[in-house]
């Protein structure tokens, strides 16, 4: 027989789960029969049986067994990795065995509960385990790294998103750089006097941050500026900037994260064929009416009279963008509002489909503006030449009406260079061109990208409150992850690409949704960022010639697993 | 660690787990009290969740086994807040923590002491539409995976008559029934209210049927029944009848005018419902009977024009209030006015009514431990002079997710992450 090699210790411990595993699974032929199997016959095995793994004593057990026989690797046949597979990666910390030498088998769920015949299910545990042992085998050692991280951000247009963002981040250990297109702070805010009652009416507040951000000693602002390029990661982007007016180089700075405040625009309601008027005609789209009151203090047709009568429509552009823009019924009701406060004798013709009111408050305004007078028509279908607006009352004929104004609502969208900003960060946009989220759901304000988030109106239609809270939002997860002072720990299970193998296709480079590979001109292969990849593994699977390795996911890997779990 | 680090969440549903996970992995240390016997909230009540139809459980589950096993996060279940005494970054805090009479540490979650025990009851969590122990997990896949001990049914604890059949059972030494309820006291710095929400209750429109005829659900019924860990485990039939229906109405905006506000997120419920039947139930009738149809999302109008293209009646009516609901030999009759005001009739097996979202039954206790306000309709209140905001009239203290008024995941978790957010850089020593 062969001399035993030493190099490599493998510890198989099997816990009983009280009767649970115990009492179907013959775990005594297991500590027999392994040892003799035939591929560790030239290694150490040490196989062994405790009632409760995951209690502390159990765990207390199982840190001084990997300390005292100096266990190179281990296997724990258990219960589901979902309930312990961090109590055990956690044990392993302890002790001198890297975590990524350890491996949890499940013989309770996927064994002992399934399978009444005890001798089959015991079978099933053995293939299993033998399984996780000649993969910990082929497993290597993953060393986490700390990285510096820049507390910095850098946030991207000076509307109301950009400047809430900017203020709850500033401070004395974060610098915050703030660029804008225009020549001034604000957005559409500079457009507005009034908000929703809801929001206080008055715009005095917005007015007060844009001055506070002025002052901010850690906000650099940049006005008439765009970005150039962003290259990087979370805690380290590297920036530069351009002056739009002489389009020279700007700034160059390193940021730990990047917000994009871009914004929206109106629909052009002129590519909107049931929408006609010419630039003469008494019909407004609603930023022009917010403008108006702004500069006017009241809304008034071009003879410098007021209206006597107002048709008012809704969802412009809605069913051709495919979304709602959530925010435009409720400031159609806030022109109404303030032309029933301009005039008594106002009369309203307000045509919507559908009264979008999301808000806990929006429906007692709604009811405000109705009692006062106003005249509600569900309409189907709408067309307007001018002031004549012929429309379709739901389940109805056919109707028009002249009246004095009309106040069109269209669509919001995203900010004109939306689009060449996300080819920029290598970040997707949703299918409305909006930029998507990382998750709809449980990542909302982050991109694909790590650092790079997405508030107010360019994530999606938005009103001034929840772009704030968006803007907030932002600040919070950025404030969680680049603590000024603190270094960060990239994912460690990560895919390398091997350089002989690669043959420069760029296949991968399309496949990784999270921009983590760069092509190496000069030695004509890709290369793996590993402080950005997320090791998902995508890259791996689409590459031709195998050059790909998923660390702790490799081909020999899985292969060993599934040829002893089959066998 | 200093007390004024560590902060309090209230409520274990996806906003309330959402900020204590981020905390967390800032280094900050968090007690997180939550009201039942687990955490994950009203999301892990759906089967799916809108508009990707991603499965709830797939989506939450891997947060609530985050949260149990953090080192940075100590999870009270079975606890409420009673007393809230200071002011930022001191607040004392007195927790009624009820007991669950089970180790969350000993237990393995092997269900073997649920059989044996002698007493059964209405299981309230799958919305009585299913029965439970006095020892029991409320659902499959409960997490913590521990079963609790109703007190008031259990025989022994209620002192009806001596019993041991869990304790014997239990392999483990893993129940106690000698535990004792318990007044916690705790140091922290901030608070955040993450209490979500209630239902409607479907019975106050006494013309829509609900509790008198057995075939009108209300819409988390029906979230249950279609739940594939949920009383039938998915099977769609029917109460009592055994029989899956073949025409099912759902009943838009139940509640919105009583309480004055839309909820926002029923339309799209209401879709997915739609979706899930034409799937399950391929021949089956269904009907929208909406009045609005509310969208507020870049993406809900996708999903809504996909329902509309898998067939299905879309029908308009100005309120539930003018819809009135009969029974006749088994089948539902609804009559609706269309906006004609002409009546029109549709015969169903299955009515659902999408309800609305109302503050949870507690909030003005709550609200008054923690001296905030709450609004004219029960949620709680933001800091008036504030136009978009997560911060509440007492400093330090916060409200986030559907605690603060309706809303769907999407904005619960902005939310979260924006009182995250407050709570660091408000204390975070930058010379503010
Ligand atoms: C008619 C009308 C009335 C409204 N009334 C209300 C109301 O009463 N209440 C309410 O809540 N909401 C209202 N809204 C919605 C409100 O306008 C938006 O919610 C809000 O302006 C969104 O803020 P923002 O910062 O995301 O976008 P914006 O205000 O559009 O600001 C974006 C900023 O980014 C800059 N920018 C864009 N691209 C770049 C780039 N590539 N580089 C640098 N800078 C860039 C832009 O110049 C701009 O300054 C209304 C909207 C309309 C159309
Ligand atoms: S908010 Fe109102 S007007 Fe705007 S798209 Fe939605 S339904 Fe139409
Ligand atoms: S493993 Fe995933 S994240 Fe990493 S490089 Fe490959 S595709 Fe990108
Ligand atoms: S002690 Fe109580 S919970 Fe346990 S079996 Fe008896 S009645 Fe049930
Ligand atoms: S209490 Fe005991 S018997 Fe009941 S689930 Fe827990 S470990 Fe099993
Ligand atoms: S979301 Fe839809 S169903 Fe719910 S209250 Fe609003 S309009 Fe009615």
């Amino acid at each position: 027989m062969e001399s035993k090699k030493t190099s490599s210790k493998i510890g198989v411990y099997i816990c009983e789960c009280g009767p649970n595993i115990a009492d179907n699974i013959d775990i005594d032929t297991i500590i027999a029969r392994l040892p003799s199997l035939e591929e560790y016959q030239n290694k150490e095995l040490v196989v062994k049986r405790y009632k409760l793994l995951c209690s502390n004593e159990g765990k207390e057990f199982l840190e001084n067994e990997i300390r005292e026989n100096e266990f190179t690797h281990l296997v724990v046949a258990a219960c589901s990795p979902r309930d312990h597979d961090t109590t055990f990666i956690n044990v392993c910390k302890k002790t001198q065995l890297n975590p990524y030498l350890y491996k949890m088998v499940n013989i309770r769920e996927q064994c002992a509960w399934i399978i009444p015949d005890k001798e089959k299910a015991t079978e099933k545990a053995i293939r299993y385990i033998r399984a996780a042992t000649s993969r910990v085998l082929k497993q290597s050692e993953l060393i986490e790294k700390q990285l510096d991280i820049d507390p910095g951000v850098l946030v991207i247009g000076g509307g109301i998103s950009g400047i809430e963002t900017a203020l709850s981040l500033a401070g004395k250990e974060r610098k915050v750089y703030l660029v804008e297109k225009s020549s001034e702070l604000g957005g559409k805010m500079n457009m507005f006097k009034e908000l929703l009652p809801r929001q206080n009416g008055n715009r005095d507040i917005i007015e007060k941050k844009i001055e506070e951000v002025k002052k901010n000693e850690s906000i650099t602002i940049f006005l008439e500026t765009e970005l150039e390029s962003a290259v990087g990661f979370l805690g380290n982007f590297e920036i530069s900037l351009k002056n739009i007016k002489n389009n020279q180089p700007g700034a160059e700075f390193t940021v730990g994260a990047i917000v994009a405040a871009t914004g929206f625009r109106l629909t052009d309601t002129g590519k909107l064929a049931q929408y006609k008027y010419s630039k003469e005609s008494e019909v407004y789209t609603s930023l022009e009416i917010e403008n108006m009151i702004k500069r006017d203090g009241k809304i008034v047709l071009k003879s410098g009279k007021e209206p006597e009568s107002v048709g008012l429509i809704h969802c412009v552009g809605r069913e051709e963008k495919g979304y709602c823009s959530q925010i435009c019924c409720n400031y159609m009701l806030k022109f109404i509002s303030f032309l029933q406060q301009q005039s008594d004798s106002i009369k309203i013709k307000d045509f919507y489909r559908d009264m979008c009111l999301p808000h806990k408050e929006d429906q007692g305004f709604f009811e405000e503006v109705k009692n006062k007078g106003a005249d509600f028509i569900r309409i189907s279908d709408v067309k307007i030449k001018g002031t004549h607006v012929e429309y379709t009352p739901i389940g109805k004929d056919k109707k028009e009406v002249d009246v004095d104004m009309v106040i069109l609502a269209p669509a919001m969208e995203p900010e004109k260079g939306t689009e060449e900003l996300a080819e920029l960060f290598n970040v997707p946009l949703s299918e409305t061109n909006f930029f998507q989220e990382e998750h709809q759901q449980l990542n909302p304000v982050e991109t694909s990208i790590e650092g790079i988030f997405i508030v107010g109106a360019c994530h999606g239609p938005a009103g001034i409150s929840e772009s704030m809270l968006q803007a907030q939002a932002a600040s919070g997860k950025i404030s969680t992850r680049l603590i000024p002072g603190k270094k960060i720990v990239p994912e460690v299970k990560v895919s390398e690409i091997m350089e002989d193998f690669c043959m420069g296709c760029r296949t991968c480079m399309d496949i990784c949704s999270y921009g983590a590979i760069t092509f190496d001109g000069e030695l004509s292969v890709c290369v793996v960022n590993e402080a950005i990849c997320r090791g998902c593994g995508n890259c791996a699977g689409s590459c031709p010639s195998g050059a790909i390795r998923a660390k702790h996911f490799t081909s020999a890997q899985i292969y060993q697993e599934i040829i002893e779990a089959i066998r | 660690m200093n007390s004024k680090d560590k902060i309090l969440v209230i409520g274990a549903g996806i906003a309330g787990m959402e900020a204590s996970l981020l905390l967390a992995n800032a280094g900050r240390s968090v007690l997180l009290v939550e009201k039942l016997s687990l955490t994950g909230g009203n999301t892990i009540k759906n089967e799916d969740s809108f508009p990707n139809l991603e499965c709830s459980t797939c989506m939450i589950a891997p947060i609530q086994q985050d949260i149990l096993q953090n080192p940075n996060i100590e999870v009270m279940t079975l606890s409420t807040v009673k007393k809230v005494e200071g002011e930022a970054g001191n607040f004392n805090v007195t927790i009624d923590k009820k007991a669950r009479y089970v180790s969350l540490v000993d237990c393995i979650g092997c269900g073997m002491c649920y059989e044996p025990c002698p007493v059964t009851l209405k299981n309230e969590w799958e919305e009585n539409l299913s029965e439970k122990k006095a020892i029991y997990v409320p659902c499959e896949g409960s997490l913590p995976n521990v079963p609790a001990i109703d007190p008031e049914h259990c025989l022994q604890l209620n002192g009806k008559k001596s019993c041991n059949a869990c304790v014997e059972a239990c392999m483990f030494g893993a129940i106690d029934l000698s535990e004792k309820d318990e007044e916690v006291q705790v140091d922290v710095g901030a608070v955040i209210v993450a209490t979500g929400f209630d239902m409607f209750d479907a019975g106050k429109i006494s013309n829509l049927g609900y509790g008198k005829f057995p075939g009108v659900y209300t819409s988390m019924e029906f979230e249950r029944l279609f739940a594939s860990n949920g009383p039938t485990s998915g099977e769609l039939v029917l109460r009592g009848g055994g029989e899956s229906p073949r025409s099912i109405a759902i009943i838009h905006c139940v509640g919105r005018k009583e309480l004055g506000y839309c909820s926002g997120v029923c339309c799209m419920d209401s879709f997915k419902y739609s979706h899930f039947l034409k799937n399950k139930l391929p021949d089956a009738k269904v009907y929208n009977i909406y009045s609005d149809i509310c969208l507020p999302n870049k993406t809900y109008q996708i999903f809504y024009n996909k329902i509309k293209g898998e067939g299905g009646g879309f029908i308009f009516q100005s309120s539930p209030e003018d819809i009135e609901i009969k029974e006749s030999s088994g089948k539902l009759g609804v009559n609706l006015t269309d906006r004609n005001g002409a009546a029109e009739s549709l015969d169903v097996d299955m009515v659902i009514l999408a309800c609305a979202i109302v503050p949870g039954k507690e909030s003005e206790n709550l609200a008054e431990s923690l001296g905030i306000e709450l609004d004219g309709k029960g949620f709680f209140l933001t800091r008036k002079e504030d136009v978009g905001t997560v911060e509440t009239s007492k400093a330090g203290i916060f409200v986030v997710g559907c605690a603060e008024g309706p809303k769907d995941i999407q904005n619960s978790v902005i939310q979260a992450e924006a009182a995250v957010g407050k709570a660091i850089l408000i204390g975070e020593i930058n010379g503010k």
